[in-house]
């Protein structure tokens, strides 16, 4: 029996929501990875088995060994992502409408993105302190790219039949933009944000390699480097890795909210 | 010695179902590298040279010119070894040689134990540095003559973990301070030594064989703060794996360390040998010879204690190995995960 127009939409919402298939993969993943250790007879400074990481995961949290490092590293990241994608709309927006400008700034963009954050991390720190200000600063940068770049795209991709409408009734430049062009390019932009939080992680680890107390760039340098605690390092590891899920989710939430599900 | 840290993450992130698949490919990949890596316990060929990869500090450098000399002069080929060296940031090569894809290296003492204590099977088998190298060091204008002199200080330090934090509690400790009566300011880059050069911090840790020396070479009078009197804490020393030392290269292995302690010897007599040895591996030293010739003079100075005038060179203090267990262990924060012993550390085996 086929589905009715009304059934069609729920079934597709049923499909994405069904948790069955990200179960599946995380047990075949568990499994893998624990037939690994057994059959390689890894002991747990080489490769812990996801049982051990587990036990450390759980005692590190409880023990109030992760939480002050995972909060830091969070406030990093929602700062910078915040800066970074804010200041990035704007640039993608001008970079949009002026190809002078796209000509003058898009060479140093590009080549701002071409030259590795782990080299520049060290420079930051040293110019602005190993404090939040840095951390912040790094992340910026490194989201930036993206978002500008897929807001320029997203904006110059708007219907020109829609533009031409809304002058045809009169809109003016600033109704154009708020209630045309960001609107019709909210996909493009929203996808390049899903990157930019992603990045935004690595910006806040990279960030407190170059120097800090806390953060969990901090512990992992802590847990490989100094405790030789390698299932503390897979905790630390498996934290950033939620942190960038969910960070990831957040955006894919807001992006089901403002313009609907894709697909 | 100056060992930095050099780590680096890449984070695949897209869609969650595609991060399992990634992190499925990472664990199977580090799987495959790990099971590679964990036989390096070749037999020697009769008459064919038995190879040996030897793992120095992060960077080349004056401080290893006793492993040039030997390369060098034969002394590896003349015992049957056919030496590579690899440099490795400390933790990596503690790991490596564990692991036994490394055979044998310098790593620091106060790495070893909590090494160790997390169960990665490693035995410090001969020592290098007699002398704890890290220090506390500062202008002799600051007016700090003593671990008392620094509290209220300024004090500049690569950050709370490895040798320099440790060595700073125990100088601290032993006139009954502890970093929280000091203004602690990290340098993770290690630029101490300009900060304390600029006045940006009132002292700092470093290495008695680096940041002091080009200190004073600068015009400058400095003060130098040891540990050795107060705890002996374990300097740097040559490392192998527990299954390589009971493998068939534990004759390579000690005629090895023989023929390093020969060439720490010579050097000892003539710093200028290893001052060539080490030119001809890092041609760039020669730019600045004056002071990375006295660098290697320092460090010539820290390969020698009263322990190993006694003992013989390379000579290793277990006495101070238990010293050092217990201070550490009992640090708020310990590194030292679960309780170790010296025999657990120490192996007597390879020393002449």
């Amino acid at each position: 029996m086929s589905l009715t127009q009304a059934q069609a939409p729920k079934a597709a919402r049923a499909r994405r929501l069904d948790p069955a298939p990200v179960l599946l993969g995380a047990v075949i993943f568990v499994v893998a990875w624990q037939a690994l250790v057994w059959i390689g007879g890894y002991e747990p400074w080489l490769l812990p088995g996801p049982l051990v990481v587990g036990q450390r995961f759980v005692d590190a949290w409880l023990d109030g060994t992760i939480a002050p490092h995972a909060t830091a590293t969070l406030l990093e990241i929602v700062l910078g992502f915040t800066v970074g994608a804010g200041l990035a709309l704007l640039v993608g927006m001008l970079l949009a409408r002026s190809h002078f400008a796209e000509r003058l700034l898009s060479p140093y963009l590009v080549a701002a993105q071409a030259t590795p954050i782990l080299a520049i991390a060290p420079l930051i720190a040293l110019w602005f302190g190993t404090g939040l200000l840095s951390k912040v600063l790094i992340c910026a940068l490194i989201v930036f790219f993206p978002v500008a770049i897929a807001t320029m795209v997203g904006i110059r991709s708007v219907d020109k039949r829609l533009v031409e409408m809304a002058r045809a009734f009169r809109a003016t430049r600033s109704q154009l933009v708020r209630q045309v062009e960001i609107p019709a390019a909210l996909p493009a932009i929203l996808g390049g944000m899903r990157v930019g939080v992603t990045l935004a992680v690595i910006g806040a680890i990279i960030g407190e390699w170059a120097g800090g107390e806390r953060g969990l760039g901090v512990l992992i340098n802590l847990a490989r480097g100094s405790l030789f605690d390698t299932p503390l390092l897979f905790a630390t590891l498996a934290t950033i890795a939620l942190i960038g899920i969910v960070l990831y989710l957040v955006v894919v939430a807001v992006e089901r909210r403002m313009v609907g599900a894709r697909g | 010695m100056s060992i930095r840290k050099e780590v680096t993450l890449s984070l695949v992130s897209r869609r969650p179902a595609g991060l399992f698949a990634a992190g499925l490919v990472a664990v199977l990949v580090a799987g495959l590298v790990a099971a590679c890596g964990s036989g390096s316990t070749a037999s020697p060929t009769v008459g064919a040279p038995t190879p040996l990869r030897v793992g120095l500090g992060y960077i080349p450098s004056v401080q290893f010119a006793q492993f040039y000399l030997a390369d060098q002069a034969g002394y590896y080929r003349e015992a049957g070894l056919e030496v590579t060296f690899e440099n490795k940031s400390d933790p990596d090569l503690v790991t490596l040689v564990g692991q036994g894809v490394v055979d044998i290296g310098i790593a620091d003492g106060t790495s070893l134990i909590p090494a160790v204590s997390q169960g990665i099977p490693v035995r410090y088998v001969a020592t290098i540095y007699a002398d704890f190298p890290s220090i506390v060091f500062a202008k002799a204008s600051s007016g700090i003559t003593g671990p008392a002199d620094l509290k209220g200080r300024k004090l500049g330090i690569p950050g709370k973990y490895g040798s320099s934090w440790i060595m700073l509690q125990a100088l601290l400790a032993s006139v009954g301070l502890t970093p929280a009566d000091l203004e602690l300011v990290e340098f993770p880059k290690y630029g101490q030594d300009v900060a304390v050069r600029e006045g940006v911090v009132d002292a700092a840790t470093g290495f008695v064989n680096n940041e002091p020396v080009q200190l004073e070479l600068s015009g400058e009078k400095v003060v130098v703060l040891t540990v050795d009197a107060i705890t002996p804490l374990p300097g740097p020393g040559l490392i192998t794996g527990e299954a390589t030392l009971a493998g068939p290269k534990k004759a390579a292995l000690k005629a090895f360390v023989a023929a390093t302690l020969r060439a720490m010897k010579e050097i000892a007599a003539d710093p200028l040998k290893g001052w060539d040895a080490a030119v001809a591996v890092v041609p760039e030293l020669a730019s600045d010879r004056e002071t990375q010739l006295a660098v290697l003079n320092a460090t010539v100075d820290a390969w020698q204690s009263s322990y190993t005038d006694a003992n013989g060179w390379g000579a290793v203090d277990e006495g101070a190995w238990t010293e050092s267990i217990d201070f550490m262990s009992g640090l708020p924060d310990s590194p030292v995960a679960k309780p170790v012993t010296v025999d657990q550390l120490v192996s007597k085996e390879l020393l002449p």
